[in-house]
Protein backbone atom coordinates (compact mmCIF):
# COMPACT_ATOMS: atom_id res chain seq x y z
CA UNK A 1 0.00 0.00 0.00
CA UNK A 2 3.07 2.23 -0.19
CA UNK A 3 3.21 3.07 -3.53
CA UNK A 4 0.49 6.12 -5.03
CA UNK A 5 0.10 6.90 -8.74
CA UNK A 6 -1.77 9.82 -10.56
CA UNK A 7 -4.00 8.21 -13.02
CA UNK A 8 -4.23 11.46 -15.11
CA UNK A 9 -1.57 13.66 -16.24
CA UNK A 10 -2.92 17.18 -15.33
CA UNK A 11 -2.95 19.80 -17.70
CA UNK A 12 -3.33 22.95 -15.64
CA UNK A 13 -4.16 25.55 -18.52
CA UNK A 14 -7.16 23.97 -18.89
CA UNK A 15 -9.85 24.50 -16.76
CA UNK A 16 -13.14 22.71 -17.06
CA UNK A 17 -16.40 23.55 -14.98
CA UNK A 18 -19.32 21.04 -16.85
CA UNK A 19 -17.48 16.99 -16.17
CA UNK A 20 -20.32 16.10 -18.58
CA UNK A 21 -18.97 16.91 -22.09
CA UNK A 22 -15.46 16.01 -20.66
CA UNK A 23 -13.14 13.00 -21.81
CA UNK A 24 -13.27 10.51 -19.55
CA UNK A 25 -9.74 11.11 -19.10
CA UNK A 26 -9.37 14.28 -18.20
CA UNK A 27 -7.61 16.50 -16.22
CA UNK A 28 -8.39 15.09 -12.17
CA UNK A 29 -7.74 16.38 -8.68
CA UNK A 30 -5.79 14.05 -6.89
CA UNK A 31 -8.18 13.41 -3.29
CA UNK A 32 -6.94 13.96 -0.19
CA UNK A 33 -6.98 10.27 1.61
CA UNK A 34 -6.65 8.95 5.55
CA UNK A 35 -5.40 5.24 5.18
CA UNK A 36 -5.22 3.32 8.32
CA UNK A 37 -4.57 -0.34 8.84
CA UNK A 38 -5.08 -2.59 11.49
CA UNK A 39 -5.17 -6.31 12.03
CA UNK A 40 -7.95 -6.82 10.35
CA UNK A 41 -7.08 -4.48 7.35
CA UNK A 42 -7.03 -1.22 5.52
CA UNK A 43 -9.18 1.62 5.85
CA UNK A 44 -9.16 4.35 3.73
CA UNK A 45 -10.84 8.07 3.96
CA UNK A 46 -10.95 9.98 0.56
CA UNK A 47 -12.76 13.72 0.40
CA UNK A 48 -15.04 13.73 -2.72
CA UNK A 49 -16.66 16.86 -2.32
CA UNK A 50 -20.06 17.01 -5.01
CA UNK A 51 -19.50 13.28 -5.68
CA UNK A 52 -22.81 11.43 -5.86
CA UNK A 53 -22.98 7.64 -5.43
CA UNK A 54 -23.54 6.62 -9.08
CA UNK A 55 -21.07 8.86 -10.02
CA UNK A 56 -18.35 7.34 -8.51
CA UNK A 57 -16.10 4.59 -9.83
CA UNK A 58 -14.22 2.25 -7.44
CA UNK A 59 -12.67 -0.84 -9.05
CA UNK A 60 -9.63 -3.12 -8.72
CA UNK A 61 -7.84 -4.16 -11.77
CA UNK A 62 -4.68 -5.91 -12.05
CA UNK A 63 -3.76 -5.24 -8.52
CA UNK A 64 -4.83 -1.84 -8.57
CA UNK A 65 -7.08 -0.27 -6.72
CA UNK A 66 -9.06 2.45 -8.66
CA UNK A 67 -11.13 5.57 -7.47
CA UNK A 68 -12.76 7.70 -9.59
CA UNK A 69 -15.47 10.10 -9.12
CA UNK A 70 -17.20 13.50 -10.94
CA UNK A 71 -18.25 15.95 -8.94
CA UNK A 72 -21.51 17.92 -9.82
CA UNK A 73 -22.47 20.59 -8.05
CA UNK A 74 -26.60 22.50 -8.76
CA UNK A 75 -25.84 25.62 -10.06
CA UNK A 76 -28.08 28.25 -11.61
CA UNK A 77 -27.94 28.98 -15.18
CA UNK A 78 -25.73 31.83 -16.39
CA UNK A 79 -23.50 31.50 -13.43
CA UNK A 80 -20.41 33.10 -14.10
CA UNK A 81 -17.18 32.27 -12.13
CA UNK A 82 -15.15 34.43 -10.17
CA UNK A 83 -13.05 33.05 -7.95
CA UNK A 84 -12.20 29.13 -8.29
CA UNK A 85 -10.30 27.05 -5.62
CA UNK A 86 -11.32 24.13 -7.03
CA UNK A 87 -10.98 23.75 -10.97
CA UNK A 88 -11.75 20.17 -12.28
CA UNK A 89 -14.98 18.58 -11.47
CA UNK A 90 -13.24 15.00 -11.33
CA UNK A 91 -10.98 13.35 -8.97
CA UNK A 92 -9.11 10.39 -9.35
CA UNK A 93 -6.28 8.29 -7.55
CA UNK A 94 -4.20 4.85 -7.66
CA UNK A 95 -3.07 2.30 -5.59
CA UNK A 96 -1.33 -0.56 -5.50
CA UNK A 97 -3.00 -3.75 -3.26
CA UNK A 98 -0.51 -6.24 -2.33
CA UNK A 99 -2.06 -10.16 -2.19
CA UNK A 100 -2.83 -9.96 0.52
CA UNK A 101 -6.14 -8.05 0.98
CA UNK A 102 -9.16 -9.96 0.08
CA UNK A 103 -10.49 -7.64 -3.15
CA UNK A 104 -14.28 -9.90 -3.21
CA UNK A 105 -14.97 -8.11 0.20
CA UNK A 106 -14.11 -4.62 0.04
CA UNK A 107 -16.36 -2.00 1.83
CA UNK A 108 -17.35 0.76 0.27
CA UNK A 109 -19.67 3.72 1.85
CA UNK A 110 -20.03 7.10 0.83
CA UNK A 111 -21.11 9.85 2.80
CA UNK A 112 -21.33 13.73 2.84
CA UNK A 113 -18.71 13.49 0.00
CA UNK A 114 -16.33 11.07 1.80
CA UNK A 115 -15.19 7.46 1.15
CA UNK A 116 -14.74 5.04 2.89
CA UNK A 117 -13.33 2.05 1.87
CA UNK A 118 -12.47 -1.10 3.90
CA UNK A 119 -10.32 -3.57 2.46
CA UNK A 120 -9.86 -6.96 4.50
CA UNK A 121 -6.92 -9.29 4.60
CA UNK A 122 -6.97 -12.52 3.41
CA UNK A 123 -7.83 -15.08 6.22
CA UNK A 124 -4.86 -16.45 5.72
CA UNK A 125 -2.93 -13.59 6.09
CA UNK A 126 -3.79 -12.19 9.22
CA UNK A 127 -1.51 -12.00 12.17
CA UNK A 128 -2.25 -15.08 14.33
CA UNK A 129 -0.70 -15.84 17.71
CA UNK A 130 1.16 -19.51 17.47
CA UNK A 131 1.25 -21.64 20.53
CA UNK A 132 4.42 -22.75 21.76
CA UNK A 133 4.28 -26.19 23.20
CA UNK A 134 6.33 -27.45 25.86
CA UNK A 135 7.51 -31.05 24.95
CA UNK B 1 2.20 14.15 3.47
CA UNK B 2 3.15 12.90 6.64
CA UNK B 3 4.47 9.62 5.01
CA UNK B 4 6.61 11.41 2.90
CA UNK B 5 10.00 10.00 4.05
CA UNK B 6 8.55 6.74 4.71
CA UNK B 7 6.98 6.54 0.94
CA UNK B 8 9.40 4.83 -1.47
CA UNK B 9 7.49 6.74 -4.86
CA UNK B 10 8.93 9.89 -3.31
CA UNK B 11 9.21 11.75 -7.20
CA UNK B 12 5.60 11.45 -7.26
CA UNK B 13 4.95 13.05 -4.06
CA UNK B 14 7.00 16.11 -5.71
CA UNK B 15 5.27 16.49 -9.01
CA UNK B 16 1.99 16.29 -7.50
CA UNK B 17 2.83 18.76 -4.89
CA UNK B 18 4.15 21.21 -7.66
CA UNK B 19 1.37 20.55 -9.41
CA UNK B 20 -0.69 21.81 -6.60
CA UNK B 21 0.68 24.33 -6.31
CA UNK B 22 1.20 25.74 -10.17
CA UNK B 23 -2.66 25.02 -10.35
CA UNK B 24 -3.04 27.46 -7.34
CA UNK B 25 -1.54 30.13 -9.05
CA UNK B 26 -2.39 29.45 -12.68
CA UNK B 27 -5.74 30.22 -14.82
CA UNK B 28 -7.94 32.52 -13.15
CA UNK B 29 -6.89 35.34 -11.85
CA UNK B 30 -6.54 35.17 -8.26
CA UNK B 31 -8.40 37.78 -4.91
CA UNK B 32 -6.36 39.60 -2.98
CA UNK B 33 -7.44 37.38 -0.17
CA UNK B 34 -6.71 34.46 -2.05
CA UNK B 35 -5.09 32.01 0.85
CA UNK B 36 -2.22 29.45 0.03
CA UNK B 37 -3.24 26.43 -0.77
CA UNK B 38 -4.23 23.94 1.42
CA UNK B 39 -7.23 25.68 2.85
CA UNK B 40 -10.21 24.03 4.04
CA UNK B 41 -12.71 24.51 3.24
CA UNK B 42 -11.51 25.35 -0.28
CA UNK B 43 -14.08 27.91 -1.82
CA UNK B 44 -15.45 28.72 -5.30
CA UNK B 45 -17.55 32.00 -6.04
CA UNK B 46 -19.61 32.92 -9.15
CA UNK B 47 -22.41 35.11 -9.79
CA UNK B 48 -25.95 35.16 -12.13
CA UNK B 49 -27.93 38.09 -12.63
CA UNK B 50 -30.22 37.52 -9.49
CA UNK B 51 -27.27 36.03 -6.84
CA UNK B 52 -24.10 35.33 -5.78
CA UNK B 53 -23.14 31.89 -5.55
CA UNK B 54 -20.94 30.52 -3.03
CA UNK B 55 -19.55 26.42 -2.89
CA UNK B 56 -17.63 25.80 -0.16
CA UNK B 57 -16.02 22.00 -0.66
CA UNK B 58 -16.35 20.43 3.47
CA UNK B 59 -16.63 16.94 3.08
CA UNK B 60 -17.69 14.93 6.30
CA UNK B 61 -18.56 17.18 8.15
CA UNK B 62 -21.68 17.25 10.15
CA UNK B 63 -24.06 20.07 9.43
CA UNK B 64 -24.78 21.26 12.47
CA UNK B 65 -21.45 21.80 13.43
CA UNK B 66 -21.34 24.31 10.59
CA UNK B 67 -21.71 28.08 10.97
CA UNK B 68 -22.64 30.70 8.66
CA UNK B 69 -22.55 34.17 9.58
CA UNK B 70 -22.72 37.16 7.33
CA UNK B 71 -21.94 40.93 9.05
CA UNK B 72 -20.96 44.07 7.23
CA UNK B 73 -20.52 42.37 4.05
CA UNK B 74 -18.88 39.68 5.08
CA UNK B 75 -20.13 36.38 5.01
CA UNK B 76 -18.34 33.78 7.23
CA UNK B 77 -17.51 29.91 7.68
CA UNK B 78 -16.74 28.13 10.39
CA UNK B 79 -16.59 25.01 12.13
CA UNK B 80 -14.67 21.92 12.85
CA UNK B 81 -14.03 18.22 11.03
CA UNK B 82 -12.63 15.69 13.82
CA UNK B 83 -10.99 12.54 12.87
CA UNK B 84 -13.34 9.82 12.46
CA UNK B 85 -10.74 6.54 13.17
CA UNK B 86 -9.55 5.26 16.45
CA UNK B 87 -5.86 5.61 16.93
CA UNK B 88 -6.07 2.38 19.63
CA UNK B 89 -3.96 0.38 17.67
CA UNK B 90 -2.66 0.04 14.27
CA UNK B 91 -1.02 2.14 12.01
CA UNK B 92 -1.79 4.96 9.85
CA UNK B 93 -0.09 5.64 6.10
CA UNK B 94 -1.65 9.09 5.13
CA UNK B 95 -3.37 11.41 6.93
CA UNK B 96 -3.49 13.98 4.67
CA UNK B 97 -7.10 14.80 5.30
CA UNK B 98 -8.08 18.14 6.79
CA UNK B 99 -8.71 17.76 10.58
CA UNK B 100 -9.67 20.70 12.98
CA UNK B 101 -11.18 24.01 13.37
CA UNK B 102 -11.42 26.32 10.44
CA UNK B 103 -12.95 29.39 9.29
CA UNK B 104 -13.24 30.97 6.39
CA UNK B 105 -14.30 34.71 5.62
CA UNK B 106 -15.14 35.83 2.24
CA UNK B 107 -16.15 39.57 1.36
CA UNK B 108 -19.69 40.00 -0.46
CA UNK B 109 -20.11 42.04 -2.98
CA UNK B 110 -21.99 45.17 -2.42
CA UNK B 111 -24.78 44.35 -4.00
CA UNK B 112 -25.56 41.29 -2.36
CA UNK B 113 -28.60 41.48 0.16
CA UNK B 114 -27.71 39.82 3.41
CA UNK B 115 -31.15 39.17 4.36
CA UNK B 116 -32.14 36.63 1.23
CA UNK B 117 -29.32 34.01 1.76
CA UNK B 118 -29.90 30.65 1.19
CA UNK B 119 -27.58 27.59 2.36
CA UNK B 120 -27.54 24.09 1.76
CA UNK B 121 -25.37 21.16 2.76
CA UNK B 122 -25.14 17.78 0.61
CA UNK B 123 -22.56 15.27 -0.46
CA UNK B 124 -19.96 17.47 1.20
CA UNK B 125 -20.36 20.54 -0.60
CA UNK B 126 -21.81 23.47 1.17
CA UNK B 127 -24.10 25.61 -1.20
CA UNK B 128 -24.51 29.47 -0.29
CA UNK B 129 -26.70 31.74 -2.51
CA UNK B 130 -27.60 35.53 -2.10
CA UNK B 131 -29.93 37.53 -3.81
CA UNK B 132 -28.66 41.11 -5.21
CA UNK B 133 -30.46 43.66 -4.42
CA UNK B 134 -33.59 44.80 -6.24
CA UNK B 135 -31.69 47.91 -7.71
CA UNK B 136 -28.50 46.20 -8.60
CA UNK B 137 -30.42 43.58 -10.71
CA UNK B 138 -29.62 44.74 -14.60
CA UNK B 139 -32.23 46.37 -16.67
CA UNK B 140 -33.00 47.57 -19.51
CA UNK B 141 -34.58 51.20 -19.67
CA UNK B 142 -37.04 52.17 -22.17
CA UNK B 143 -36.13 55.14 -24.83
CA UNK B 144 -38.68 57.53 -25.23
Amino acid sequence: MNTQTQLAERNTGTFACNGDAQAQKGPAIVPAVDIYEDAHGITLWADLPGVSRDRLNVHVQDGNLFIEGQASIDTPDGLRLHHAEIREPRFARAFSLSADFDISKIDANLSDGVLKLSIPRREEARPRRIEVSIG
Amino acid sequence: MSDLLFNTNLFDELDRFQRQMSSAFSGLPSSIRASRFSTFPQINLGSTDDSVEIVAFAPGIDPAKLELTVDKGLLTISGERTRVQSESEGRSYAQERFVGAFRRAIELPRDADPDKVKARYASGCLTISIGKREASRPRTIAIQ
